[in-house]
């Protein structure tokens, strides 16, 4: 015990929690800075005097009443990213390779989560709960979750990845589409024939829903609401100890070790003894447990689930990979941040500022057109480094 | 006038030097051999000169323009053609036709012509046929136009890369360790070859090659590389009897006379 | 073991005027069964698979040709006004083999992974159904506010002008899409493909304001078709009324025109993939899609050759779009969805990735597969449901078995074992590419000397 004490590196436990916060303080910053910019910009011009008009308020001031809840909600659906784009970048990382059918895995969890919470339900168990009951519950859906996801990740890469290593790159990735809809199918299939329906909804129970009010920031002569729904704060406090977890697991463990020996060069790794088979199949473990986790936040925040509920999910946090570095661990946490933020910044002022001509319809193609951007511009990412083409 | 030269040539990779300011010139009609040991840079060398990499520093000249900022396609188009120290064969074409990509750059013929299978087009095409078929008998292969690259025999293979790089017509052939993995015999047959490319053809003719054989047989000039760095060059003699390069390549402090039996 | 037997016996019979007396009866057996069932399955499988007879069977070329045409250009046409139920299915074929072939070129041959390959499709779609409806009038009313009797903008006849702007349009789509991304590697760039068809698919769901563009989710309709002279109608019952049974109408004849484009498109794409692939464009590809640093090293532009596969997919594409808009009357974003990418894709897979014959067999079965077993399978199910059958040992009433299940939708599942049992046990598909084998003649003559 004393010895596994010792063996605990502090550091590695602290320093994912400063970037955290410097990442989502920097974006949200940054990104207030620019809405509350344009603005005070098209105050004076017709989307400014349209909205006077309509709600008889300054652009500005609108702006600024829907900020707070704008930061928050970007941070949750960006804590959410981050950990399915942290799924994405362990296994390119490892094997170079989009493990496409990871959205599927995020929605496998999802599934098994809601499931389990809707038997408690019917069994009356959710309405008697009490508070600390219910946050065991939610906690053992959570778990459930990530076992399910834990356990298909590593199904899927036994059946449909491994026999074609050595392939030509894009053969794994096409089995990859092949798995991603076969089980969505899947999914609707089992719903189908089990419950009869394939869209589930999230029970409520706890006091999941209940806001905390901070108070309010009086601002001339509107009052601002500062508060956070007790959702978002589960969502970005289990978020943050999935991700110090796979950090420490990762920078300050024997397996993170071998994880990053094979990352590196996979028939070395070999040659020093370790069992790549088995160190890739723990890092599509760690993966979908992380995907399954997301899922079950995913369902608790957003309630409604269905078969394909995981694909555009799945498609921005590998944007968020991309934009971060894929294979690089902060780098995900950075593109998921920085994507979920940008993308709710422009769900919720793009209409506004856009007169009604361009609005929320679009911030599903938001995260496609950053992908875009960066893999033209850099590559890399924006915490990759530049490696030199292999000739 | 030289028909390349490169001016402080400098490939950095992070805090490596891979190649840090060769000069260097090539006077057309040559067999010249980079000669160091591995690491040297002498592979990053090749592909600083075929546009693989972009040089971080240094001028490159050949034929009296220079090659930066041009793609590997456009320096391909100016007549320099390079085999590879791992066979890159294209392994799921035919040798014909591993040979007719190595003329891409010759053939000229229209989409339009191309689609309505034009006069021009056919011509154009059955010459080229004609012309791989020599290339290929020419290099030593005989009767497997139609086999897939993948099944031919190593020593084949390596024919073949030599007969796709001359197809491009080259002014200079840039050869990666062209001998490497090969028996005496067949090393001495692809020796002979290479001399015979340039008494036929003209061709320039740049090599690595390790096989002190090949290199003090064929070469007329001989470059030494070692850390990125030109440290010698001059005739086979001449490099043999330089302390330096001993130096180089059995360390320091080895005895004068040893390296003999090594570099001869 | 098995397999080894089969073929001797294949080869077997695959000599002398036995292949020509196979395939003939093939035919007639197809034309038969079709003739005399409405709405059968197997009897349009016999059918259409006689194409494979003709296509494997060694016989005169010029016999292949002509039995050929005369099977799709007067056969099918026929047993199709008859019952236009099979010539709704082999238009659907013809329209998924055409796309099929098209991405076949981008995948098979140049090897990029085009994830989003209908949106092409939907390009040349969206193009005719703005020109060729009302829409250009829309395009300041709301979705369902427009007055009813707007005039359309373009004759029906300029559906023609139209298939030849498609190529273009498509083309250049193809072109400013593939310009930034096509120096990506492969994963990436089929990531990005992705992505593009969404935004094309978003772009047609909300491109109904601030301009009404699109008509959004609704989609367009009407849209014009070329005309159709009452001489032909008339000229096809004169000559044809007797074998089909009835009257042929001017909507079943619209079909007949539809289905020759389709294989007119056919035709032309593989006359044009045969063309180019048989040329230094076609090899580039192949060098490209095997070894990247080698082939550009050879001087050969990797970007402008990827370019050049990308910008012939998409045209095709392009031009069934117009096709699709043209026959349907009508179109919206839900054709264009990743799933139908992934379909095509699927075909494509299946049949052989760089394999015409391939591509069409993909297609083909595919397409069966979806309209005939899935659909079947989903009728029988219900007919079960409404019956008092009981599944025997477990006890289980059909009736009990939920309306969820529709196998009919199950399209993914089937795409995805396609996709992930051919990549395992036959990544070449089922026709896989061959390549092809030249005379060689002073080749030849040296190496027997």
């Amino acid at each position: 015990m004393n010895r596994f004490v010792q063996s605990i590196n502090v550091n590695e436990l602290i320093r994912p929690l400063g970037q955290l916060m410097v990442f989502s303080l920097g974006s949200a910053i940054a990104l207030s800075g620019i809405a509350l910019m344009l603005a005070l910009v098209l105050d004076q011009t017709a989307v400014g005097l349209a909205l006077q008009d309509k709600y008889n308020v300054t652009l500005y001031t609108y702006t600024l009443i829907n900020l707070p809840q704008v930061v928050i909600d970007g941070l949750t659906i960006g804590f959410v990213y981050a950990a399915i784009a942290l799924g994405y970048t362990m296994v390119y990382g490892v094997l170079e390779f989009i493990n496409f059918a990871h959205s599927e895995i995020f929605a496998v969890g999802a599934f098994i989560g809601v499931e389990f919470l809707i038997a408690m339900d019917s069994s009356g168990l959710l309405r008697s709960a009490s508070i600390g009951m219910s946050y065991l519950l939610l906690i053992l859906a959570i778990l459930l979750g990530m076992v399910a996801a834990g356990g298909l990740a590593v199904t899927v890469e036994r059946v449909a990845y491994r026999p074609l290593r050595g392939a030509s790159r894009l053969v794994p990735l096409i089995s990859a589409i092949g798995v991603s809809f076969l089980l969505q199918d899947v999914i609707r299939l089992v719903e189908g024939l089990t419950t009869g329906d394939f869209n589930r909804i999230f029970p409520s129970f706890g006091n999941f829903d209940q806001r905390l009010n901070f108070g309010k920031l009086a601002l001339g002569a509107t009052n601002i609401n500062l508060g956070i729904s007790i959702k978002s704060i589960i969502v970005i406090v289990a978020a943050m100890l999935m991700l110090i977890g796979l950090n420490y697991l990762v920078n300050a463990t024997r397996i993170g070790k071998a994880i990053r020996a094979v990352a590196q060069d996979r028939h070395t790794a070999s040659l020093m003894g370790i069992n790549v088979n088995r160190i890739i199949s723990i890092t599509f473990l760690v993966g979908g447990l992380l995907g399954g986790a997301a899922g079950v936040l995913y369902a608790l925040k957003f309630t409604r689930i269905d078969p394909f509920v995981g694909f555009f999910p799945g498609l921005k946090a590998f944007a968020a990979a991309v934009l971060g570095g894929i294979g690089n661990l902060t780098g995900a946490l950075l593109g998921g941040i920085v994507l979920g933020m940008l993308e709710t910044f422009a769900g919720s002022y793009m209409g506004v500022f856009t007169m009604g001509a361009a609005g929320s319809e679009y911030k599903d193609i938001f995260a496609f057109s950053i992908l875009i951007l960066v893999l033209i511009f850099r590559p890399q990412g924006l915490m990759g480094e530049n490696v030199g083409q292999k000739a | 006038m030289a028909l390349l030269e490169t001016i402080d040539i400098t490939k950095v990779f992070g805090g490596l030097t891979a190649v840090n300011k060769v000069n260097f010139k090539l006077e057309p009609g040559q067999i010249v051999s980079i000669i160091g040991p591995n690491g040297a840079g002498k592979t990053t060398f090749f592909n600083t000169l075929t546009g693989i990499y972009s040089p971080d520093g240094g001028e490159i000249n050949f034929n009296g323009r220079s090659l930066l900022k041009l793609r590997p396609d456009q320096i391909a188009a100016r007549g320099i053609s390079r085999t590879f120290q791992n066979i890159r064969l294209f392994g799921e074409m035919s040798v014909i036709e591993n040979i007719l990509v190595g003329m891409h750059v010759h053939l000229r013929q229209s989409p339009i012509a191309t689609l309505l299978h034009l006069k021009g087009f056919k011509n154009e095409e059955a010459e080229a046929e004609n012309k791989a078929v020599e290339l290929m008998h020419y290099v030593g292969l005989r009767g497997v136009g139609n086999e897939l690259a993948k099944n031919l025999p190593y020593g084949a293979q390596r024919r073949l890369e030599i007969a796709r790089a001359l197809a491009a017509d080259p002014l200079l052939l840039l050869l990666d360790e062209p001998a490497a993995g090969m028996n005496p015999q067949e090393t001495e047959d692809v020796t002979k070859l290479f001399r015979s490319i340039r008494d036929d053809r003209g061709t320039t003719i740049l090599l690595i090659e390790h096989d002190m054989r090949v290199v003090m047989n064929i070469s007329e000039h001989i470059i030494v590389m070692d850390y990125g760095e030109k440290i010698a060059e001059g005739t086979p003699a001449e490099i043999r009897s330089n302390p330096r390069v001993i130096e180089a390549y059995l360390g320091r402090g080895a005895v004068a006379g040893q390296h003999e039996e090594k570099l001869s | 073991m098995i397999s080894m037997t089969i073929r001797q016996l294949f080869e077997q019979i695959n000599r002398g005027y036995w292949p020509y007396a196979i395939i003939l009866a093939h035919i007639v057996l197809g034309t038969a069964m079709v003739y005399s069932t409405p709405r059968s399955s197997i009897a349009f499988l016999v059918l259409i698979t006689s194409f494979f007879s003709l296509y494997y069977f060694k016989a005169d070329i010029r016999f292949k040709i002509i039995v050929g045409a005369i099977l799709a250009l007067i056969v099918i046409p026929i047993v199709g006004v008859r019952n236009i139920f099979y010539l709704e299915v082999i238009f659907q074929v013809c329209v998924f083999a055409a796309l099929a072939l098209g991405l076949n070129i981008v995948v098979g041959f140049a090897g990029l992974l085009d994830l989003g390959y209908v949106a092409f499709y939907a390009v040349g779609a969206y193009l005719w159904a703005f020109f060729g409806s009302q829409q250009f009038y829309v395009l300041h009313f709301a979705p369902g506010t427009q007055p009813s009797n707007l005039p359309f903008l373009l004759p029906g006849d300029a559906f023609y002008l139209f298939l030849f702007l498609a190529i273009i349009v498509a083309a250049f789509t193809g072109i400013l899409l593939g310009l930034p991304v096509l120096r990506l590697r492969g994963d990436y760039l089929a990531i990005v493909t992705l992505g593009f068809g969404e935004v094309i698919r978003v772009l047609a769901n909300n491109l109904d304001k601030p301009l009404n563009f699109t008509n959004g989710p609704q989609g367009i309709t009407p849209i014009q078709r070329p005309t159709m002279p009452e001489t032909v109608v008339e000229w096809f019952n004169n000559v044809f009324g007797g074998m089909i049974g009835h009257k042929a109408s001017t909507a079943d004849l619209y079909n007949v025109m539809f289905y020759f484009f389709a294989l007119m498109v056919i035709i032309v794409i593989i006359f044009v993939t045969r063309r180019v692939d048989d040329s230094k464009i076609g090899r580039a590809w192949t060098a490209v899609r095997e070894d990247e640093t080698a082939a550009i090293a050879m001087g050969i532009p990797l970007v402008r050759m990827k370019l050049a596969a990308f910008a012939l997919g998409a045209s095709f594409a392009g031009v069934m779009g117009v096709l699709l808009a043209a026959s349907r009357t009508f179109i919206s974003p839900e054709s264009f969805s990743f799933m139908q990418s992934i379909g095509v894709l699927s075909m494509v897979i299946l049949g052989g990735s760089g394999s015409i014959p391939g591509a069409i067999l993909g297609a083909a079965t595919v397409t069966l597969l979806n309209l005939q077993i899935l659909q079947g399978f989903s009728l029988y199910l219900s007919e079960l449901r409404q019956s008092d059958a009981v599944i025997p040992l477990i006890n289980f009433a059909w009736r009990d078995l939920s309306t969820q299940l529709d196998p009919a939708k199950y399209q993914r599942l089937l795409f995805g074992l396609i996709l992930i049992l051919m990549m395992i046990f036959r990544p070449g598909g089922l026709i896989p590419a061959k390549r092809r084998k030249r005379r060689l003649a002073s080749d030849q003559a040296t190496a027997e000397q």
